[in-house]
């Protein structure tokens, strides 16, 4: 099971957001471009980092390789196809 | 896209040189702090956006319980490619459904497969998850044009924090409750699939 605490920090940030967001609607427009953009640049950074610093994963990923990328690409390819479906079916 | 890319390039290059050559303790700060604050933070910020946004929360209302209908996609869909892929491969097929059945939650399906199926699988596990994560990432503006969901399909997991941002970024402000709900949902339902999957090659 996914830890409670690493659920409540990704939601009661986002609550909080929505709330604010809501509140201050009537507000001026809000411009968060450029600061989301840098923000998502560090946190694909750090992402990267920490693979990056991962030895024991690096090690292991010539090893796998033809099953890792044919059940990558069938899960991703499955995935679209029955989201595609559901979209139709239920009509989003 | 090109600074996502270049951001994660040198991210990587940065952990490989740092882990061999730095400082262990630049490892715990980027990894944890770094990482951390920015996804709170942006996590913070995109709901800002949401709910300053009239028309997204209008969208969302006349969509409603229909939400749920793209995780239960996404799982079943990830499953069949691991059945399809397993039955390709020659291979254990519970094992490669299991594998799939992360959604891209990587630092569980490792661990999880490797005890369940076997370490092999469970470095096959991690990558197959950990790639998921990246492919997403990397293939968004390609993938947005096949379907506007078709990145909330492929980030699974992921799409309620890591590949969250780079969605709503790229797909629009409304996709963030479905994409966020649907990686929420299959993280819940992740742990459960692999192991039922597991139970049934028993």
């Amino acid at each position: 099971m996914p830890n409670i605490l690493d659920i409540a920090k990704l939601v009661l940030p986002l609550v909080a957001g929505i709330i604010m967001g809501y509140l201050l609607r009537e507000k001026k427009s809000l411009n968060l471009g450029k600061i989301t953009s840098g923000i998502i640049l560090v946190l694909i950074f750090s992402l990267g980092f920490t693979m990056g610093s991962n030895g024991e994963l690096l090690a292991v990923m010539p090893n796998v390789g033809v099953t890792t990328i044919v059940l990558l690409a069938l899960a991703l390819f499955f995935s679209i196809l029955f989201v595609k479906a559901a979209k139709k079916l239920v009509r989003i | 896209m090109k600074y996502i890319l270049a951001a994660l390039a040198i991210g990587v290059l940065a952990g490989y040189v740092n882990n061999n050559f730095g400082f262990p303790s630049l490892n715990t700060f980027i990894s944890d702090y770094a990482f951390n604050l920015s996804l709170i933070a942006l996590l913070f910020f995109m709901g800002l956006l949401f709910g300053a946004d009239k028309e997204a929360l209008a969208k969302l209302r006349k969509t409603g319980f229909k939400i749920l209908a793209f995780p239960s996609a996404i799982a079943l869909g990830s499953i069949t490619g691991g059945l399809v892929g397993g039955i390709l491969l020659g291979t254990n097929v519970f094992a490669s459904m299991g594998v799939c059945a992360g959604y891209g939650w990587y630092t569980l399906t490792g661990p999880l497969a490797g005890q369940l199926f076997g370490l092999e699988w469970g470095a096959i596990g991690f990558t197959v998850n950990f790639l998921r994560e990246i492919t997403t990432i990397v293939t968004i503006s390609v993938a947005r044009k096949i379907d506007k969901y078709a990145p909330v399909a492929m980030g699974g997991a992921t799409a309620m924090d890591t590949t969250l941002p780079v969605i709503v970024r790229y797909c629009g402000q409304d996709t963030l409750i479905t994409a966020f709900s649907s990686g929420f949902t299959l993280t819940m339902i992740a742990p459960f699939a692999i192991t039922t999957i597991a139970a049934l090659a028993h």
